[in-house]
């Protein structure tokens, strides 16, 4: 996936679940952190199983399920890419 | 040891690693109950210049069940922090520490306390001092009034410390791990290669980290009595201690990027069962698992591998062990229920049917009197001692290495009689190997790094 930037990620997620919607309420606020370290806000993003679409959104002391398998194929195709 | 780097992922995060748990009715003090978690195992004294610590990622917690469903109906968490006065020198102290706010002391830890009763939290207090490691004359002058300003006083009539003690708990290591060579018995050993020797305490000298916590009773039963009838249910609490990490760590050059919620990754009711009863490949899984899902682990307790090993070990000193094939009730009731009432008389610590990996303490037997004492506990007549919770010096590798070897099954079968070699069991350590404090919180004073002599030296 060539577009699996901060921006990309967020409008991914907008055809997606209430939870994604969550995730891109979280990195708008992450956007102002000091450069090289992240924001209080930070996401971590468990894709489980992606070819169930089965992520894990993990933020602060939260675990926030997504099925989402689009996102979900299109993380895994951009952990692949050798570009 | 009794938790001590007892399964292979927690051996691998020290800091997180929950080696011993007591709880006992304070015995200067017999209106409360005094519990004391301890982590990282194996301090050597001079271990500096970062000199250990709690851990700022680690939620350290103490579970009460006083239900007897084998869940947490209280739960004590502790949450540290560090603070770094000077971060352009490599030292720990840059002169004497003579007070717990001593500017000289570059690296302090802080935690607060937080009691969860069910989904209700109230925070009992927040930025506590902990003490810094002993690390020498120099550097701790007068290092026990300095740890004794690290007891605090917090809301709820609750008393707590955390920080470096003395290890209290005593065992020869290298003898039981050497194909259990108890030294005392090595005449009768299948392949021990030595005459008997005196047992070697190979805790001795080490520190540990301890959580030590003193709360009134009332705060700790059901309905808030103070029970006075040993024989009541709600005298019985049950209790045990966990660490837990985020879920997620993402690690940047510098420092580490937690996220998640909490997962369990160690925890610890009766000493030595993650250890000696649950197989290697479970243990993992049993530190992860919450006490009331031992049900999962039954089988290890009801066959325990060692009771088998025993009469191979030592060959013609257990027939009678050898011939015992039932499920061991005995160490179920001990390890995971409780006994109910009649097995001992005027006694019962039992927590229900859930099999749940818990110190069970009955709060209505008063402490012994320091002159009775008997760190046998409960198998030597002396209620107020293991299993009915543990004292910081009860001998509960004898204790546990006899009633395996059937010392306990006459109390489920009357007509089983244990092998003549059972008493003569030990590891040949008393109390008397380490020290203690005969007030909170209990655990002796850690021994100092410029007083500690290597190993090989």
């Amino acid at each position: 996936m060539s577009d699996l930037t901060r921006r990309g990620f967020v409008k991914n997620s907008a055809a997606a679940t209430a939870g994604i919607t969550v995730i891109g309420a979280l990195l708008s606020e992450e956007a102002g952190a000091k450069t090289g370290e992240p924001g209080e806000k930070a996401v971590v993003a468990y894709v489980r199983d992606p070819r169930k679409g089965e992520i894990s959104v993990l933020t602060g002391d939260r675990e926030v399920h997504v099925h989402d398998r689009k996102l979900a194929a299109a993380i895994a195709r951009a952990a692949t890419d050798r570009r | 040891m009794s938790s001590h780097r007892e399964a292979p992922a927690i051996s691998k995060d020290p800091v997180a690693d929950n080696t011993d748990t007591y709880a006992f009715v304070s015995p200067d003090d017999p209106g409360t109950v005094t519990i004391i978690s301890n982590y990282l195992p194996l301090e050597a004294p001079f271990g500096g210049p970062n000199f250990f610590e709690f851990g700022d990622d680690v939620l350290y917690e103490i579970h009460i069940d006083n239900d007897a469903d084998g869940r947490p109906d209280i739960t004590y968490q502790f949450e540290f922090t560090t603070e770094v006065r000077n971060p352009d020198t490599f030292l720990y102290n840059t002169g004497p520490i003579t007070a717990i706010d001593s500017p000289n002391w570059n690296r302090r830890q802080f935690y607060s306390v937080t009691r969860v009763d069910r989904w209700r939290q109230r925070v009992l207090a927040t930025q506590l001092a902990c003490p810094p490691c002993n690390i020498g004359p120099s550097s701790t002058p007068n290092y026990e009034a300095l740890a004794s300003q690290a007891v605090h006083g917090i809301a709820g009539g609750h008393t707590v410390f955390a920080g470096q003690r003395l290890e209290g708990f005593y065992v020869d290591l290298g003898a039981i791990f050497d194909l259990g060579d108890l030294r005392p018995l090595q005449n009768l050993h299948l392949a021990s290669m030595v005459p008997p020797a005196p047992g070697v305490n190979d805790s001795h000298g080490f520190g540990v980290h301890s959580i030590a916590l003193k709360i009134p009773i009332s705060q700790l039963t059901k309905d808030g009595s103070v029970p006075t009838d040993v024989m009541s249910q709600k005298a019985v609490i049950g209790v045990w201690a966990a660490a837990k990490r985020r879920r997620a760590v993402v690690r940047e050059p510098g420092f580490a990027f937690e996220a998640g919620p909490w997962v369990q990754v160690s925890r610890l009711g009766n000493p030595l069962f993650n250890e000696v009863i649950v197989a290697m490949g479970d243990k993992d899984r049993w530190n992860a698992v919450p006490a009331s899902e031992d049900k999962l682990f039954l089988h290890y307790v009801q066959h325990p591998e060692l009771a088998g090993l025993l009469p191979v070990l030592y060959p013609g000193a257990f027939p009678n062990l050898a011939g015992l094939k039932a499920a061991r009730a005995d160490l179920v009731a001990i390890l995971l229920t409780g006994l109910p009432a009649g097995i001992v008389p005027g006694f019962q610590n039992f927590t229900g049917n859930t099999y749940a990996d818990q110190l069970r303490l009955n709060v209505a037997i008063p402490p012994t009197p320091a002159g009775k004492v008997n760190p046998l506990g409960l198998v030597a007549g002396d209620p107020a001692g293991f299993p009915n919770g543990r004292r910081v010096f009860d001998d509960v590798v004898t204790v546990e290495l006899r009633a395996i070897a059937g010392l306990t099954y006459p109390l489920v079968n009357p007509s089983y009689t244990p092998d003549a070699a059972v008493n003569a069991i030990t590891d040949g350590l008393t109390s008397a190997s380490t020290s203690y404090l005969s007030q909170f919180p209990y655990l002796g004073t850690p021994q100092s790094g410029f007083a500690t002599t290597p190993l090989a030296a």
